[in-house]
């Protein structure tokens, strides 16, 4: 298909000082747990965006010395020549595909602990990190000042050694040049401290000599929160926002806008349950239209929509879209958009997994749509390219249609199998999604600072892109509303059989805290529930209400969100320290907090039922448990833990004589019905084993890349041969 | 009791389908072929009264080239006990229109004698709801069109008749007869795979019309049109596009409504 026409100022190249984007595709820096040390994860990851398009693709923040360490999160570095040698990997594979490489040069100031380097970091005065523990820094003095901008300017040398075309001054998510910036940092009295002039200085100063050493061959960029979200204590669109931009604008090639900060840069990366598509404009879209600037623009907003992005450009809002989470779930859009593929193109359901491996700190990224992410080298996945398995002769029957069975058939229908069946009990595919699309809301206001709880509904992208890929698969049957026993999978004539039939919330109250059910708990009672029947509206629920959460994710926090909007009395009791901790690593829990305070939730941390009666629970505190208290209460839901529906596959397995005699190689389990888990990795599960299908042992993973140091002599094939052998990856 | 169902192999239209550059039809290249969604009702229809019945065979018809014997497979994987295509070269030149494709079913139907015949409404690439009922004239059968419920009473069928504004009619209908049955009737099973491996040793016949006794200028008289020319429909006009807020599109769109109400 062709591209339409109303899509071509999308694919119109622009000059950014003295290089050229081929089109208004830009990756902005976004952390992937590559870093220098996994040169082979960090040049295909980033490469593979540049196949599928992008203009411009970055480094993640990129620590210019030892000083700037943000162990145990994963940032590049850029401190010396075996990081240039391992960033120019990375560059080379970028610029084979056509796009400029960029590196977003960091010095944290008190947002760096420096755990692995036990360095002293610098910041403009010595107030702690607001998040870090215990993090002071040592205020510079105007000899810190000149040497701390030294390594700045020997970074970009090593970085234009290495071949970046683009060369980043980062400051936003309140990073050192934004904390002399901000008198939410600066506290200072002399020359870089006070006036909008003199906190600036340390930031024009670092521009002036970075241009002054790689300006002529390195377009300049400047990452810039144009409001920092804490009023007059820090930066306001209004004021500094727009003043900064008109002080150093001449000094920058182009400017790459956020909002918000590092301590809650959800406001920027925001969660799809509480922001929707192109949410800074407020903000960042003022730059432009205020006629701040004459440099190229780059902002964000978790924008999929190609009419979106051309509104975006036509409007004046950014001359360039930029993009971290939507090109992790699809490296192809820009493609897709140019080739007129809009219903392949795998939008991003704004969930944040990705983020939440990188807060965490070490694991690499995930996606939750795109299963190949942070797998293209160490396993030689490419998000468009499968190669036909080679028992591909072989009939499947995938046996559940939720995210672990949906992927799985997709994956196996796109490796050529003769024939694939995916049957699915309930009337339509998605599984769990089904329902869990419909929590996260509450009762609409809006008064969450900046945004809204909008629920989860995003997350139907899950269902929408399979459902799509798979109506195209010829050799891929659906069908919906047959529930199988034993006895159908063994008629059913597939010689590979697959079942994906999810999970269910204990009834018993069984946990993780006690390792045991909860006297009195029976959720086949009228009074008490599992979260999927608070959705289903089958059980009528009281005004007061108990939810029991205690598996750390959204589930419980969700449920009392729904009910504490809908006028309910909830009380809202974890074992853990907080609710929902999971939560903080996708940047949700702050804007999750602020609604759950804002809908009078009672939130009791620390705190287990040991017995539920007709309304009374009895809880006590997990670590003085003589300290009882009774919940009064009409209504129990019980979100405890989940079980695996494998029944299916325990009983098909019982008999392998039977299984042979029917010709059946093999019977899988994926996803919950495996064990219960995110969606993340329910869909990498069936992805996996779909892409092994054709291995030796399918049901165990064959072994990755792994990008450690081999000791003594060693050269790229002793990683990479692995990755010889898998077709999709081109191997540079 | 024996069973026959005409069906047919119709290709999958959508809006990226191209029409031949002299309008004589829609362009075949790339098209994909699936069997009519009617037809999945009606042969659900018709295993499920042999079912009911205990005995009997259901026969799967179809006038089609090569392309259509994947929709007999199809019917027989899912039970299905015989297949005849129908086929000649006579019938690839000039596309027979219903009326014609009617004249052929009835020469095949009628050697089979069968008790029922239960067709779909209509087919969703042509649309045009008539080969049912001409077979049924062809044959001298009596016939009920868009059946939606149905029900075996000994020799004779109760049935139900889709009617417009949600009437129903209901009717007794004594065998031998044709029916043309609507979707949302039943709800049709698919064939495993192992019934899909197993089709390809049923029988399934291919005749040609000299088989039938007809010949081309028999079935080209009983054609009831001629295709002229296919085009797509002018541009109208009329079409608004919304911008701005979520709110404020969702207030332009009721005050639209509410304008165009009266």
């Amino acid at each position: 298909m062709a591209r339409d026409p109303k899509h071509d100022i999308l694919f119109e190249p622009i000059q950014i000082g003295p290089k050229t984007l081929r089109n208004r595709f830009y990756q902005v820096p976004h952390c992937n747990g590559a870093g220098s040390e996994k040169p082979g994860m960090q040049a295909y990851n980033r490469g593979m965006k540049a196949e599928g398009g992008w203009a411009g693709v970055c480094t993640e923040y990129c620590s210019i010395s030892p000083e700037s360490d943000d162990t145990s999160r994963v940032s590049a570095r850029i401190w010396d020549e075996g990081d240039v040698r391992n960033l120019a990997a990375m560059c080379d594979r970028l610029h084979d595909f056509g796009a400029l490489a960029g590196i977003e040069m960091w010095y944290g100031g008190p947002h760096a602990p420096c755990m692995e380097t036990r360095a002293t970091p610098r910041g403009p005065s010595q107030i702690p990190s607001e998040f870090e523990i215990n993090i002071h820094p040592r205020h510079m003095d105007e000899d810190d000042i000149v040497e701390v901008q030294q390594m700045y300017v020997d970074a970009a040398l090593r970085a234009q050694e290495a071949g970046f075309d683009i060369v980043y001054v980062y400051g936003a998510h309140s990073y050192l040049p934004l904390q002399f910036l901000s008198p939410f940092y600066n506290k200072r009295t002399d020359r870089y401290g006070g006036s909008f002039e003199n906190r600036a200085r340390f930031w024009k100063e670092c521009l002036e000599k970075v241009r002054e050493a790689v300006g002529d061959d390195c377009a300049i960029a400047s990452r810039f929160a144009v409001d920092t979200l804490y009023g007059s204590s820090g930066i306001q669109v209004g004021e500094d926002g727009v003043r900064f931009v008109e002080y150093v604008d001449e000094l920058v090639d182009l400017w790459d806008l956020t909002v918000g900060d590092i301590a809650e840069w959800g406001q920027n990366a925001g969660p799809s349950r509480f922001f929707e598509e192109n949410h800074e404009k407020p903000f960042t879209g003022q730059i432009k239209a205020g006629d701040h600037t004459n440099k190229p623009v780059v902002g964000v907003g978790r924008i999929t929509n190609p009419d979106t992005m051309v509104a975006i450009i036509k409007s004046g809002q950014f001359d360039i879209i930029g993009a971290a989470r939507p090109s992790i779930s699809d490296p192809f859009l820009p493609n897709k958009i140019s080739e007129g593929r809009l219903d392949d193109v795998r939008e991003c359901i704004g969930c944040n997994q990705c983020i939440s491996r990188w807060e965490i700190g070490g694991p690499p990224l995930v996606c939750t749509q795109n299963a190949t992410a942070g797998e293209e080298y160490r396993r030689g996945w490419h998000p468009e390219k499968f190669h036909p398995a080679a028992n591909r002769d072989r009939g499947v029957l995938v046996i559940g249609a939720g995210p672990a069975g949906m992927e799985c058939a997709m994956v196996l229908g796109k490796r050529e199998m003769a024939a694939v069946h995916l049957v699915e009990a309930g009337k339509e595919i998605g599984g769990c999604v089904n329902w869990i699309s419909l929590l996260g809301h509450s009762d609409g206001k809006e008064n969450l600072a900046r945004g809204t709880a909008r629920g989860l509904g995003e997350w139907t992208r899950i269902v929408n892109y399979r459902q799509i890929q798979l109506d195209k698969l010829t050799n891929v049957e659906v069908h919906t509303g047959s529930k199988l026993s034993a006895q159908d999978v063994l008629d059913y004539g597939a010689e590979i059989v697959i079942v994906a039939t999810g999970c269910h919330f204990a009834t018993d109250g069984l946990n993780p805290a006690t390792h045991a059910p909860i006297e009195g708990a029976d959720a086949s009672l009228d009074w008490q529930l599992t979260p999927d029947e608070v959705v289903a509206g089958t059980k009528t629920i009281g005004n007061r209400v108990l939810v029991l959460e205690n598996e750390g994710y959204f589930m419980g926090a969700s449920v009392a969100q729904k009910l504490a909007g809908a006028g309910h009395e909830v009380h809202l009791l974890t074992q853990m320290g907080d609710i929902a901790g999971y939560m903080e690593y996708t940047l949700e829990a702050p804007m999750l907090h602020r609604d759950l305070h804002r809908l009078g939730v009672n939130i009791r941390p620390y705190t287990m039922l040991e017995k539920i009666e007709p309304g009374a629970c009895h809880a006590y505190n997990v670590w003085h448990e003589a300290h009882k208290e009774v919940f009064e209460v009409d209504t129990v839901v019980l979100c405890t833990q989940r079980q695996s529906n494998d029944e299916l596959y325990r009983e098909l397995k019982s008999d392998k004589r039977r299984l042979q005699a029917e010709g059946i190689e093999n019977v899988f389990l994926i996803g919950d019905a495996s064990a219960p888990r995110m969606i993340v990795d329910s869909i990498f599960d069936g992805h996996r084993l779909a892409r092994e299908i054709d291995s030796p042992n399918p049901a165990m993973p064959l072994p990755f890349i792994r990008e450690r140091r081999l000791w003594g002599e060693a050269s790229n094939d002793d990683y990479r041969s692995q990755l010889l052998n898998t077709p999709d990856v081109v191997v540079a | 009791m024996k069973i026959v169902v005409p069906v047919k192999q119709v290709a999958a239209l959508d809006d990226e389908c191209e029409l031949l550059g002299d309008g004589s039809g829609v362009d075949p290249d790339g098209l994909e072929w699936e069997l009519n969604e009617w037809d999945t009702f009606s042969l659900e229809a018709a295993l499920a009264l042999r079912e009911a019945a205990g005995e009997g065979e259901v026969v799967a018809i179809t006038v089609g080239d090569e392309e259509a014997e994947e929709g007999l497979l199809s019917a027989l994987a899912k039970g299905a006990d015989r297949g005849l295509r129908i086929w000649d070269d006579e019938l690839a030149g000039a596309a027979p229109d219903a009326l014609a494709v009617a004249r052929v079913l009835a020469a095949a139907v009628g050697r089979e004698s069968p008790d029922l015949v239960l067709c779909g409404v209509q087919s969703s690439d042509a649309v045009n709801s008539a080969t049912g009922v001409a077979l049924a004239g062809h044959l001298g059968l009596a016939h009920v069109a868009v059946v939606k419920g149905l029900e075996r009473d000994g020799s004779a069928l109760t049935v139900e008749r889709e009617l417009e504004g949600g009437l129903v009619e209901r009717l007794r209908v004594a065998l031998p007869a044709l029916l043309t049955i609507q979707t949302g009737i039943n709800e049709p099973r698919y064939a495993t795979l192992r019934a899909i491996k197993q089709a390809r040793q049923k029988p399934l016949e291919l005749q040609t019309l000299a088989d039938l006794g007809l010949d081309g200028a028999q079935v080209a008289s009983a054609s009831g049109s001629r295709r002229r020319r296919l085009a797509p429909p002018d541009r109208g006009g009329g079409a608004e596009m919304l911008d701005g807020s979520i709110a404020e599109v969702a207030a332009r769109i009721a005050s639209l409504v509410k304008e165009r109400l009266g």
